[in-house]
């Protein structure tokens, strides 16, 4: 799924011509464990858009980009937990976020994008917050709704123990 | 020598573990009702399935129906101990079912981890968790912190209820009846719930600009596992997912709350703020988390990851707030926490270490314990020193004026050895697992003292045994050990006894 991911961050920087030239290319787990090393410097990340979408009044969007095994394969699909999320903050211009499909959460797979921007390792200006600021975003696979059927066998189970409760609860009321 | 409990021992226990099982079922209706209105109806089952569960043990329990429904103390023990390992037993079933975790045992560390109020998790995916799950995990963690036990004697009183109370590690009673001191605690907890809900809901909707519903989402998260000093986030970045020092305020103004003591709750509520700050306790708090707070920030100074004055003491002291208060939410990653090296990790794992205060919702050895030992070390240093028949004042002030006893000395001093053992034998088994003695240390007295930050070493590949003694660390940190003795010498009692 990565070398997919690859190539059609490829083809859309020839396509739309992401002023990519300059920026290196780093995973999100990079800027977490090593955050210092890419300091203010323009860097290239890929991920799922995932939480919330916070629109501030100061025309900034924050969100946040996570890029781990479920990312780009469900857990729901592929039902073997990988461990935790690796995740970093995203601010963005509210112009950008525009026509985002709904961040990943419980009910969706949030887009898939690749972003140009810069690394802010405990920014002055924020008083010490990390987050990735982008500049330019692409996105590479448009969000998608995420379903888990019921599970009868648990809710019939459930309700047979409560009604039995219930029935051992009468006969210990009449001693 | 040692006397095999009889049946009438098991009828006694089982039937109070019956009335808290009933007193849980009733809590777990909550998330199966959240569960019906979000329409995660995956979740649903589960939930149902609990709570039937709860419900079953609950009712084969109180049927039980002893002659002489009078705890004893060994009893009671006995049964907060069982309660505190059946409880998550149980509701970890939701978790496991979820499929958000590799292994069983992984599903009952969160929920131990949950209801300890420890914050340390082995859930996969945690982003992408149906709302209801995340309303449960921070539940357990809301029932942790207050106390089940609390819960079930606010609802039942009966004969025993102080023992239960007690076996619970709270030491102070703080109205004439124990009844009345567990509803006083619920007032308290109402009233900061409708406070914090509110405030960081408008902070997330107004400044952060979420949907109404997710704002209140987070603020009813945030909130549970602030005020319960859990750690427990509802997205994997902790609070450094909101990006604001607003938000970061109002949070640590809940895990202050949380980690007072509710007897000093009930000081300010009834307008004594002189007293407050004449108890020892308060002084003592006050003092180590300056101490621990000065360590830290030179600490991170020295290694230069903020270059800014603001940057460093809003980081610093919002990381060494949440280790002191044994809350273990976090603004920074678990990977450049483990780069403090050094006095910041010095002051981290001591600020951990010593905890809140007696009596509330935090972990840790806790400040009064810290308060009486070192009056005891300055006092036994001042006889010394002092002509052989010189009188050394043993005075404190704690809620009144009270004495230092022999007595007293020693239980706190046994209380306070017994927790650097338990730092000790996790440390020590992470160790001979090769993980570096620093991480080992950090991730050990976290789960100890009920913290839940981490330096990375807690994950689902840990080994199995590592996972069993950090779950064993956050049951018997919680209980405070007296509990966790009482089950034991009543297992072996009933085993070797005659």
């Amino acid at each position: 799924m990565r070398f997919v991911t690859k190539v059609l961050f490829t083809m859309a920087i020839l396509v739309l011509g992401l002023p990519a030239s300059a920026a290196r290319e780093v995973s999100v787990s990079e800027l977490v464990e090593n955050g210092r090393e890419f300091a203010d410097e323009e860097v290239v990340v890929s991920g799922e858009l995932v939480g919330d979408y916070g629109f501030r009044a100061d025309g900034r969007m924050w969100t946040q980009l996570n890029s781990d095994g479920y990312s780009s394969d469900p857990l729901r699909e592929s039902r073997s937990p990988e461990g935790g999320n690796v995740g970093i903050g995203v601010r963005m211009p509210v112009d950008m976020a525009s026509g985002l499909d709904s961040p990943g959460g419980y009910r969706e797979r949030g887009p898939l994008v690749t972003m140009t921007g810069v690394w802010r390792f405990h920014d002055e200006a924020r008083q010490g917050e990390s987050y990735f600021e982008a500049a330019a975003l692409i996105v590479v696979k448009d969000g998608r709704q995420l379903t888990q059927d019921p599970n009868w066998l648990t809710i019939l189970l459930g309700a047979g123990l409560i009604l039995t409760s219930t029935v051992v609860w009468r006969r210990g009321l009449r001693g | 020598m040692l006397v095999r409990p009889v049946a009438e021992d098991f009828r006694l226990i089982g039937f109070y573990l019956g009335r808290i099982f009933l007193v849980v079922a009733g809590a777990s209706l909550l998330p199966l009702i959240w569960a019906g209105v979000a329409r995660e109806w995956h979740p649903f089952g589960s939930f149902l399935l609990m709570v039937g569960i709860f419900a079953l043990l609950g009712v084969m329990g109180t049927n039980l129906r002893p002659e002489e429904p009078r705890l004893n103390w060994s009893h009671g023990m006995v049964v907060v101990a069982l309660t505190w390992l059946l409880v998550p037993l149980v509701g970890a079933i939701p978790l496991l079912l979820s499929g958000h975790f590799g292994r069983p045992l992984d599903a009952f560390f969160d929920a131990m981890s949950g209801l300890t109020t420890t914050g340390l998790s082995l859930l996969g995916d945690v982003d992408h968790l149906a709302s209801s799950l995340n309303f449960w995990r921070h539940l357990l963690q809301f029932l942790g912190g207050q106390g089940i036990i609390l819960a079930a004697l606010s609802i039942f009183a009966g004969t025993g209820g102080i023992t239960l109370y007690f076996g619970e590690a709270r030491d102070e009673r703080i109205l004439p009846s124990v009844t009345s001191t567990a509803r006083f605690i619920w007032a308290v907890s109402v009233v900061h719930l409708i406070f914090g809900v509110i405030s960081l809901g408008i902070i997330g909707w107004l400044l952060l600009g979420f949907d109404l519903d997710r704002a209140l989402f987070h603020g009813l998260m945030t909130f549970f596992a602030g005020f319960d000093t859990g750690g427990f986030s509802p997205q994997s970045t902790s609070i450094g997912y909101y990006h604001s020092a607003v938000y970061e305020a109002f949070t640590s103004v809940l895990m202050v709350a949380g980690a007072m003591s509710f007897g000093l709750h009930y000081a300010l509520w009834r307008g004594r703020r002189r007293a407050v700050f004449a108890n020892l306790e308060t002084r003592t708090i006050l003092s180590t988390f300056g101490f621990t707070m000065l360590l830290t920030l030179i600490g991170l100074a020295t290694t230069g990851l903020f270059t800014t004055v603001a940057g460093l003491t809003r980081q610093g002291f919002f990381q060494i707030l949440s280790a002191h208060t044994g809350t273990g939410f976090a603004t920074v990653s678990s990977s450049e926490l483990s780069q403090w090296g050094g006095l910041a990790f010095g002051g981290m794992a001591i600020a951990m270490a010593l905890g809140g205060m007696g009596s509330s919702t935090a972990g840790g050895v806790k400040s009064l314990r810290i308060g009486l030992t070192i009056k005891a070390v300055v006092n036994q240093i001042r006889q010394v020193l002092l002509p052989e028949h010189a009188v050394v004042g043993t005075a404190y002030h704690q809620s009144g004026r009270k004495h230092l006893t022999a007595d007293l000395t020693q239980s706190v001093m046994i209380v306070s050895l017994l927790y650097v053992a338990l730092y000790l034998l996790g440390a020590g088994v992470a160790l001979a697992y090769g993980i570096p003695l620093q991480d080992a240390l950090f991730e050990s007295v976290s789960a100890s003292a009920n913290v839940g930050l981490s330096v990375g070493v807690t994950s689902p590949t840990m080994p199995v045994l590592l996972e069993i003694v950090y779950i064993a660390q956050m049951w018997a940190g919680r209980l405070e050990f007296v509990a966790v003795f009482s089950l034991l010498g009543f297992i072996y009692a009933s085993v070797r006894g005659r």
